[in-house]
């Protein structure tokens, strides 16, 4: 197990840098630069922005000294926020999106094993049928459409929820959590549905079955955890499935997120928001990786690498 | 199969009159999508001879959805081909060459299946312009990793089977096994999975559209009327609701009939 941690701490690293610097030359080759701005600045202000900021430097230098700084944890300034450091903007946005992105996936897995759950023992059955349907309508549900369509019809019309930012309390996540988890629920119901579908034939709940234990017994204990590997695995692409849906979202809802700061900054020419925010995005999604495969060892021990 | 014609097939249907409509009715309404109509503006459902009403600036609801359907379908089957030429060729390749190849080859797309691909999209669209030229050809080269799996994964097993090795026996180049033999017996496949990415592409378009990343005034797509409609929903909630539904409805029975499909298939 930790050599496995170990391996796949590893094998992150040139991934990582290969992103870092992939979207670090893709940036510098769009046209435009970060201090274009509404009024364009002299072009002796702009030469000395340039050169503070080291935008002089050959390409190549300036990725190695990005790439050593960040070795330190520094994420460098902000070229359009000018007051504040990549790292204040992102340890403000990072909260939010990780909030919104965490609870929306507790959400989808709650609805959506119970959903396939339910489906799996009625299978067959009419109940199955529409479950399944409803499971594939949600997965094509865009957050795009199901933010500010919920935002109309719970925010203005029925003037339950906040439309827009954060009020008090935690009144103003509902809504967000709901669109993002909406879709992946979907998928998450229909995996565990095919899942148990296929365990439910095996011998070991034959055996269960012929031993007399009660079905409630047989389905949580020794039917449920083997079924969950798909979802497991699942979990990596809904992660990265989730930021992105985040970024919508923020901007549906006007929360400051790291989504909001990603698209922002990549209008902007913010070069060194847009790479940490890449970065952290790029960091997470491997980590949730490894993490679904770590729950997938703990679900069917048989997967366990030796 | 059942025949196409059969009932259970509805959402194709759907699919197909969905786009009949928004390819006709341009020769039927009296306004153009990018027409203004000065004596009505935010006009209601059917006042005069605006069916479904005027946005913000008096343009036709109806012919501004036929419109931004239009081009969203079409950007999605330009962009679901390019995913299914890139797929076929690099999971025929790896599955019929096999070995070190084949390793490499699906290792790179197992690495790019890890990436936030999304953002390099989103860069992309940044820094190329967004010409709806490169829409398709960005999203279709995000959207082939899937396509070349499966195709892989058939080719492998095909290669086993008798026919194949008869005609390797017989010294056929392996091209031309591979495009006279192996294709055709992929093509049902294939074709599944080309319905399932369909209504990915057209997720991603409006997505990037609803960013204001994508298609780009005065053309306009479902996503781009979504954004208008979700800016002005306390004025006009029809804005929203109308592409909104029509995106769904795209995207649902897409999903419904290609899902279909894969399970006849596998």
């Amino acid at each position: 197990m930790l050599a496995l941690i170990v391996r796949r701490l590893l094998t992150a690293i040139p991934t990582l840098l290969g992103i870092i610097l992939a979207s670090f030359f893709l940036m510098r080759s769009a046209p435009g630069g970060p201090f274009d701005g509404e009024r364009p600045l002299p072009p002796e202000v702009q030469e000395a922005l340039r050169e503070t900021y080291g935008l002089d430097k050959p390409l190549w230098e300036q990725a190695w000294i990005y790439i050593s700084r960040l070795l330190q944890g520094d994420f460098g300034p902000s070229l359009v926020y000018r007051d504040f450091t990549v790292t204040e903007l992102v340890a403000q946005g990072l909260p939010i999106s990780l909030t919104l992105g965490g609870l929306a996936i507790l959400l989808a897995l709650l609805i959506g094993v119970t959903a396939g759950l339910f489906a799996a023992v009625k299978a067959g059955k009419m109940i199955d049928k529409s479950i399944m349907m409803l499971a594939t309508v949600a997965t094509a549900l865009p957050t795009f459409v199901t933010g500010p369509a919920l935002a109309l019809f719970f925010g203005l019309w029925l003037g339950l929820l906040p439309v827009s930012g954060r009020g008090e309390g935690m009144a103003w996540l509902i809504m967000p959590v709901v669109a993002l988890a909406l879709p992946v629920s979907g998928a998450i119901a229909k995996l565990t549905r095919a899942g148990l579908a296929t365990v439910l034939k095996q011998d070991h709940i034959r055996t269960a079955r012929a031993r007399g234990l009660p079905e409630t017994k047989i389905l949580f204990k020794h039917g449920l955890r083997p079924a969950l590997v798909p979802v497991a695995s699942y979990l990596g692409p809904a992660a990265a499935g989730l930021l992105t849906g985040a970024v919508v979202v923020e901007t549906v809802f006007g929360l400051p997120g790291l989504g909001r700061y990603f698209v922002q900054g990549a209008l902007n020419r913010d070069y060194p928001l847009v790479l940490g925010v890449v970065t952290l995005y790029a960091a997470l999604i491997i980590l949730f990786n490894l993490f679904a495969d770590l729950i997938y060892g703990w679900l069917d021990p048989r997967m366990r690498e030796e | 199969m059942k025949s196409l014609l059969h009932p259970s097939h509805w959402p194709l249907w759907v699919v197909i009159a969905l786009i009949a409509a928004a390819l006709l009715l341009p020769f039927i309404l009296p306004w153009t999508y990018d027409q203004i109509d000065w004596d009505a503006v935010r006009a209601p459902a059917f006042t005069g001879s605006h069916l479904l009403g005027t946005d913000e600036i008096g343009r036709d609801r109806l012919a501004r959805l036929a419109a931004g359907t239009r081009v969203t379908i079409m950007v999605a089957i330009a962009a679901a081909l390019v995913s299914l030429i890139v797929g076929i060729t690099w999971g025929a390749t790896a599955g019929w060459v096999g070995g070190k190849v084949d390793e490499a080859m699906m290792r790179f797309v197992d690495a790019l299946y890890a990436l936030p691909f999304m953002f390099i999209v989103i860069l992309l669209m940044v820094i190329f312009g967004r010409s709806i030229l490169l829409v398709f050809v960005g999203i279709g080269l995000v959207e082939w990793l899937t396509m070349a799996r499966v195709v892989r994964g058939q080719v492998m097993a095909l290669k086993q089977r008798p026919f194949i090795l008869a005609a390797e026996a017989a010294g056929t180049k392996p091209l031309t096994i591979v495009i006279k033999h192996i294709l055709p017996n992929i093509a049902g496949v294939a074709l599944a999975y080309l319905m399932l990415t369909v209504p990915q592409v057209v997720m991603v378009e409006s997505f990037l559209s609803f960013l204001g990343l994508g298609v780009q005034e005065p053309l306009t797509s479902l996503g781009i009327l979504v954004k208008e409609g979700a800016d002005d929903m306390d004025v006009a909630p029809l804005g929203l609701l109308l592409p909104g539904g029509v995106l769904v409805l795209i995207l649902v029975c897409l999903t419904v009939e290609g899902e279909r499909l894969r399970d006849t298939y596998s």
